[in-house]
């Protein structure tokens, strides 16, 4: 540490005077006492964003902006540097980094589980909460980093540990050289924070949903310990516990908090989480904004944006033949991006993280070429990170009193001008050599040797080029070599048509008057020359173009995407054969009526209604859509949060995609709504989402209003980690019997939490005033929401032994089991199931697939039904999905099901068992017009299904499909061929990439992959995690 | 004893797999009176449907088709006015019998170690007393090939009958042809840290793909010239490939697999089939110009990438045989291989046609096994391996199977999910 403030220091030195004197340390040697004013003149000067003064003199004085103004007038003593041609901005500030942090977390040598983190200090009981760290504390400059930042225009930064999901405060400090004490501009300042657990060992969270979770938790732990804190004890009599993460947090919603998200769909789960808690925030953005821009516009949130551009997709060996539509859009457009922030009147800061440094400029270029406003741009880099870094008051413009943050270019900073250097606190950082600047040009050059002149144009400013003309034929010029005020080379000029090297060595006369020089002859001997300046030729000023594009943007973004958001329709659909999943079974020649995205008549020969579109349903099929009991479509990062045994709180409805493929195609296959489950990895997973597949709309959207609440509890091999290999052998419970105690130990523990937060809102007023409150605990609320029956649990279930125990432990705490799912025993056990009241849901015919499936039978379905057991069949699967009908008519063809019977089991049953029912699951007057309209018997293996309606919304259509998928193809084919024209260099980006985004495995239950870490365990090591 | 099963430890249990849960079917015994299938509608695949028509069945092979066939003495006589009768569907790339429960790692044995493996036989472990064989047949299915899998070079697949006592009397065909499991690309969810390792290791495994069938080829030409060399079991089982009397099983799915494999078995001159094929709608025509069988497995596949047309998977098969390909339907995997039949009728709805399915899980994988003298069609002479069903077999509601004769011999379509249900049918409840 001692070293890098030393060397920090000895290089500062050597670039410039020490700006400030140290305060606090004594001065050993010599007191530095260099005057410290500098008078800037005839400059062009962008105080702030929109607002620039010509010709202006700005005077800075002990690293602080003293006066600006167009007076001309300087200060007496005052260093006078001309600035005449040249801009002068505000330094940038970036609110997103983690400069002069150098820290790492402890790691452990930890082989397989984590399920407890050493507590030191009072941490938080979560190994991804840091957020009882003040990063000030370990803040160091770093002055080889800082060039990276300060070549880019950069002087002040906010800074933090990017690691884990509450990350600790951040601290804003300048980049400029010296001691810590010097550069720290604001001790404290945001919280940091993301979803992902980063270098955490603790296996919990593996998943997003878990992720959200654990923030939701901790949020709500702040505000309790907030206000428990203060107390004597907790009601038990024991003393409340000292808590450094809590406590850090208990004014976090004044201090802020900066969210990291990388793609919108998280961006927009971090704004519904952070405002729960009415929590000052800024997100840091993806590039995939514009995708979903009019719900982001929405949020009123405010955003860093990074200027990390997806990289260009590689053609690779095939041609670019696998690269897929979504990819090639984003490529086209993710420089867009920006622009459309600022279209939507999106306040937003730019960052330089993740952004390779060179190609920072570079990327703010394109974004501006692609619309984005120069003013705009400015107040990103500037006045907006200002505000978000809670430095606002001291940085972001040119205003006296102001730190002297300065960037000062040659030509403007948005389109090709240079930056000649950047000053940190009234520290000059040179990045070009003015001299060097001064002497690029154009010049001719009379050539002694031949006396003709030679036209030369000097290039100094980044690697030293030279080009040489003599008439018309270009010259080959040789070791361009510069020294800090002049420049060497090699030409080699035609002597009678024979190339002969002539040296030569140029400096600048004075300003703006052309270079004197010699020139070197074979003997050595030198004669004086000079290179006059050719007159400027005047440039064509290009008109900017904004590219144009040639992608579709659709919801979602990629092949398949609705161009515009479908809308209720009144329809008529004729004469058709309707399977009605009610007692009245299937009606043959039956019209239905269809308005306000309800059925509203059923009937034969019915007149369609003016206002209405008639679609003639000879020799077709309508029936109700399919609903699946058990589907894993449509989930980010994560099906199951299968770390802990018990994870109740987390909730798939937080992590709903609605880019998910499937969700198209399954509705293609007739399916309108689906129960997106926890995985089967622990015995009471997460929170259920049932949603509707209206392919287009957001996650929001699609969640299935007033359902009722519905978790995933499972049971057997996946929960006692079975065949989860030998690393798996400690977590309780594992055994059959294990889960039961896990179970009923846990339903105790939730009734004893209730009993004590009764108890506490019956203390007097005094006794409040020393007890804390019961702290809320999201875990055991969803297990008391299921003891009062406002939960419904669906537990993945095979043998009759488990399933047999859980009826019995549901009626020892009084709750009624909602559905069994898979239960391949079911058959055995269908009286008692009866009984009780559970409904069954089953695959048709899996078995074998290991040993607790060795007794399912394709007739399990046929038994539960025919022994009174509310049946029915589902996917678990994002395949089966697609084909449930098939699925269905499994139980006409292995045990004689009646058709009508067995299409219940998609629809009607389902809907029951989700206790949804009342809104669809039959064709019937009132109910929610989710129709499919089917070109065959429906259980057929000829049936397809030709539309696809939700609400009276057509979401799906076969002829529409098949005009889509030409039209993708010719677009894809245009894109391409622009991909192929554009020459700018492979790009490295660790943005993602569409399909990188949007990678959605085929989860299935066992799928327990730690999200987290770039590994995949696959549970099941023999089959293709097959249930 | 269903109960005490499952409360032993896995291991104990898988100990005891072969007695406990050994099933009771008996094996039909041999054909000894003529039988005479009367009144129904025959799909012969080779010579179209013919409603209304007989088959007498003789010595374990067809004797006579026709209108009013005139019983021989002794005949028993099936009564099949308005039934459908097929010839025996024939399963390809299976692993039945070789795995069991493929999570109890004890029941499984359809991949060995190591990647030169073209000398193992797969019916040397297939197991006529597997649980799933009879679940199996009960859906139309008289015959298999029993497929290895594993890395690269994995083995020789045997074509069995399913009804038998052992491997011996199951053996309709053994050491078909060498398969060999294409090497694939790094999956996409391998993270960008991973992926050069990976690409690395796909490469190598061309490579040695490549090495193998060089050295295989020069045993054979070392054993041309003098057959008393040192025998090298691995590349001894390869003589038939290279002699051309057995065609090369490739398993690959994705396009760039395909390609390679198309240029390798030009390169080596080899009699190509591949297996799995889900790209291969993109190189139909090369495919039909190489004269390379296709056995497609992907009958309900997903799209293979996001922009595929939803129906691609569905739709190949007739693709393929619109493009010339001699393309037959299969099925990977064990215990949900019964839905063969279903399979069929899915491309026949997306464009194949139900006589052309019919014939992709028939006569065509007869063609591909080379038993179609034998198998495949309703033909005179050919063996008496045929299925009677209620209706339609590739279709749900249909899809009845009434009876079933392999090589004259009928089969008990009793099997164990028959025989729970039956139990289950009984249950009372005693408390």
């Amino acid at each position: 540490m001692i070293i890098r403030i030393l060397g920090a220091t000895i290089s500062c030195s050597v670039i410039c005077a020490t700006a400030f004197a140290d305060q606090t340390s004594p001065v050993i040697g010599l007191h530095h006492k260099t005057p410290q004013l500098i008078a800037f003149t005839n400059a062009t000067v962008h105080t702030k964003p929109g607002s620039t003064l010509l010709n202006a003199t700005l005077v800075i004085q002990n690293g602080r902006i003293k006066s600006i103004s167009q007076s001309g007038k300087t200060p007496t003593g005052a260093t006078v540097v001309n600035l005449s041609g040249y801009d002068v901005y505000p330094g940038f500030i970036d609110a997103y980094t983690d400069y002069g942090i150098d820290f790492n977390y402890p790691k452990n040598d930890n082989k397989g589980s984590v399920y407890r983190i050493d507590r030191i200090g009072g941490n938080a009981a979560n190994g991804a909460i840091h957020a009882q760290h003040n990063w000030v504390n370990s803040f160091a400059p770093d002055s080889e980093k800082a060039k990276d930042f300060i070549s880019n225009g950069f002087t002040a930064v906010q800074s933090a540990k990017l690691d884990g999901l509450l990350q600790g405060r951040a601290t804003t400090v300048s980049l400029a050289d010296g001691i810590a004490n010097d550069l720290i501009l604001k001790a404290q300042s945001q919280h940091f924070g993301s979803f992902d657990k980063g270098s955490s060992e603790q296996d919990y969270p593996s998943s997003l949903m878990g992720s959200i979770a654990l923030l939701r938790q901790t949020f709500s732990d702040a505000n309790w310990y907030q206000d428990a804190a203060n107390k004597i004890n907790l009601q038990d009599g024991q003393k409340v516990e000292f808590n450094a993460a809590l406590k850090s947090l208990a004014n976090i919603e004044q201090q802020g908090l900066v969210f990291s998200t990388d793609n919108e769909h998280s961006l927009m789960r971090a704004a519904t989480l952070i405002s729960e808690f009415n929590i000052n925030s800024t997100l840091l953005g993806s590039g995939f904004e514009y995708a979903r821009i009019n719900q982001i516009a929405k949020l009123k949130t405010r955003l860093i944006m990074p200027l990390a551009f997806a990289a260009k997709p590689e053609l690779g060996e095939a041609q670019g033949r696998d690269i897929s539509l979504a990819d090639l859009r984003h490529w086209e457009r993710n420089p867009d991006n920006l622009a459309t922030l600022e279209d939507h009147n999106i306040e937003f800061a730019i960052t330089s993280h993740g952004v390779k440094n060179k190609d920072f400029l570079k990327n703010l270029r394109l974004a501006i070429k692609h619309g984005l406003s120069e003013q705009k741009a400015l107040a990103a880099l500037t006045t907006i990170p200002a505000k978000i870094a809670g430095i606002a008051n001291k940085a972001g413009q040119i205003k006296p009193g102001f730190s002297a943050d300065l960037v000062i270019t040659k030509g403007n900073i948005f389109d090709q001008g240079k930056i000649v250097s950047v000053w940190t606190q009234g520290q000059k950082h040179q990045l070009i050599n003015p001299k060097h600047l001064a002497m690029s040009g154009n010049y001719t050059l009379k050539s002694l040797q031949t006396g003709q002149d030679i036209s030369l144009t000097i290039n100094l400013t980044n690697k030293a080029s030279i080009t040489a003309k003599q008439g018309d034929t270009s010259l080959t010029t040789l070791n361009v070599t510069t020294t800090d005020d002049s420049v060497s080379f090699v030409i080699n000029e035609l002597v009678d048509e024979q190339p002969q090297p002539i040296r030569y060595r140029l400096w600048q006369d004075k300003e703006n008057a052309g270079l004197m020089g010699q020139q070197i002859d074979v003997n050595q001997y030198h004669q004086s020359i000079i290179a006059t300046v050719q007159p400027a030729t005047i440039k064509e000023v290009k008109t900017k173009k904004q590219p144009q594009l040639i992608s579709q943007l659709t919801w979602p973004n990629r092949a398949y995407g609705q161009k515009t958001q479908p809308t209720a329709q009144k329809v008529h659909f004729k004469n058709a054969t309707v399977w009605t999943s009610e007692a009245t079974g299937v009606l043959e020649n039956t019209d239905v009526l269809v308005a306000n995205g309800k059925i509203n008549k059923i009937g034969k020969n019915l007149i369609t209604p003016a206002g209405y579109i008639s679609i003639d349903a000879t020799d077709k099929h309508l029936t109700a859509g399919i609903i699946d009991e058990h589907s894993h479509i449509a989930i980010s990062r994560g099906v199951n949060e299968g770390s802990e045994a018990i994870t109740a709180e987390v909730r798939i409805g937080d992590v709903v995609n609605p880019d998910d493929i499937h969700i198209y195609r399954s509705l293609a296959g007739g399916t309108t709504t689906a129960q997106l489950l926890h995985g089967s990895a622990n015995p009471i997973g997460g929170q259920a989402q049932i949603i509707q597949l209206k392919w287009g709309e957001s996650a929001t959207k699609m969640k299935f209003a007033n359902a009722p609440g519905s978790i995933k509890f499972a049971l057997g091999e996946n929960v006692k980690q079975s065949n989860w290999g030998s690393d798996y052998r400690s977590r309780y419970p594992q055994t059959r019997m294990g889960v039961e105690a896990l179970m009923k130990d846990a339903f105790e523990h939730a009734k004893d939490y209730q009993q004590s937060q009764q108890d506490w809102k019956k203390l007097s007023r005094s006794a409040k005033k020393d007890t804390a409150p019961v702290r809320r605990d999201f875990r055991l609320e969803t297990l008391n929401e299921i003891l009062a029956s406002q939960r419904h649990v669906h537990i993945h279930s095979y043998v009759q032994s488990e399933i047999l125990m859980f009826m019995r432990l549901a009626e020892s705490f009084d709750f009624k089991v909602a559905t069994f799912t898979h239960i391949l025993e079911g058959y055995k056990l269908a009286d008692e199931m009866k009984k009780h009241g559970a409904g069954g849901s089953t695959f048709a015919d899996w078995w074998g697939y290991k040993f607790e499936v060795y007794d399912a039978i394709p007739q399990n379905a046929c038994l539960m039904a025919q022994r009174g057991v509310l049946t029915s069949i589902n996917s678990d699967s994002n395949d089966l999905q697609r084909r449930l009908n098939q699925e269905a008519a499994k139980s006409v063809t292995y045990c004689d099901m009646s058709p009508t019977e067995a299409w219940k089991m998609i629809t009607i049953n389902p809907a029951k068992q989700l206790k949804i029912d009342q809104y669809v699951g039959s064709i019937k007057v009132g109910k929610r017009a989710d129709l499919v309209l089917w070109d065959h018997q429906p259980l057929s293996v000829y049936a397809r299904a030709e539309q696809t309606w939700i609400g009276g919304v057509k979401y799906f259509d076969l002829v529409s499909d098949q005009q889509a998928r030409a039209a993708q193809q010719t677009e894809k084919a245009q894109l391409l061929t622009k991909l192929m024209a554009d020459k700018s260099k492979k790009s490295t980006s660790i943005a993602l990439s569409a399909s990188e985004k949007m990678a959605q495995p085929s989860w299935h239950c066992e799928d327990n992959h730690d999200t987290w870490q770039q590994h995949y365990k696959q549970l099941s090591s023999a089959t293709q995690g097959q249930l | 004893m269903h109960i005490i099963k499952k409360l032993l430890t896995t291991a104990c249990a898988i100990a005891l797999t072969s007695t406990v849960t050994a099933h009771d079917m008996i094996p039909g015994a041999a054909q000894s009176n003529p039988i005479l299938i009367k009144g129904a509608t025959l799909h012969t695949v080779s010579h179209g449907v013919l409603t209304g028509h007989d088959l007498l069945l003789q010595q374990g092979k067809i004797s006579a088709i026709g209108p009013d066939l005139v019983a021989p003495k002794h005949t028993k006589v099936i009564e099949a006015l308005g039934r459908h009768v097929y010839p025996g569907l024939i399963l390809t790339a299976t692993q039945l019998g070789l795995r069991e429960i493929s999570s109890v790692r004890a029941t499984v044995d359809d991949r060995e170690v190591g990647d030169d493996n073209p000398h193992l036989l797969t019916h040397v472990a297939y197991s006529p007393d597997s649980e799933i064989i009879p679940t199996v047949r009960a859906n139309g299915i008289t015959h298999a090939q029993i497929t290895p899998v594993g890395r690269l070079i994995t083995g020789q697949s045997s074509l069995i009958n399913l009804d038998a006592w052992n491997a011996d009397d199951a053996l309709t065909k053994g050491a078909l042809g060498t398969h060999v499991s294409w090497p694939s690309q790094p999956s996409y969810w391998i993270s960008k840290k991973n992926r050069p390792k990976a690409l690395t290791r796909y490469r190598q495994q061309l490579e040695l793909l490549s090495q193998y069938f060089e050295q295989s080829k020069r045993y054979f030409t070392a054993y041309q010239q003098d057959n008393s060399i040192a025998k090298d079991i691995r590349w001894h089982a390869m003589l038939g490939l290279w002699q051309g009397d057995k065609p090369l099983f490739v398993h690959a799915e994705a396009i760039e697999q395909i390609e390679q494999a198309m240029r390798f078995s030009q390169r080596f001159d080899l009699k190509m089939v591949l297996i799995g094929a889900s790209d291969a709608w993109m190189v139909k025509e090369q495919l039909a110009k190489l004269n390379i069988a296709v056995i497609y497995t992907n009958a309900f596949g997903l799209p293979q990438r996001d922009d595929e047309d939803i129906a691609q998977a569905f739709k190949t098969p007739s693709q393929l045989t619109a493009a010339g390909v001699t393309t037959a339907i299969g099925y990977e995997s064990a215990w949900d291989s019964r839905s063969l039949a279903f399979a069929a009728g899915m491309a026949a709805k997306y464009g194949l046609g139900k006589e052309q399915a019919l014939k992709a899980i028939t006569l065509i994988p007869a063609q591909i096994l080379g038993v179609a003298d034998k198998l495949g069609s309703l033909e005179v002479g050919k063996s008496a391996s045929i299925v009677i069903s209620k209706g339609d077999i590739l279709d749900y509601q249909g899809h009845k199977v009434l009876q079933m004769f392999i090589d004259g011999r009928e089969v008990d379509l009793n099997n164990r999910h028959r025989q729970l249900y039956q139990k289950y049918l009984q249950k009372t409840v005693n408390r």
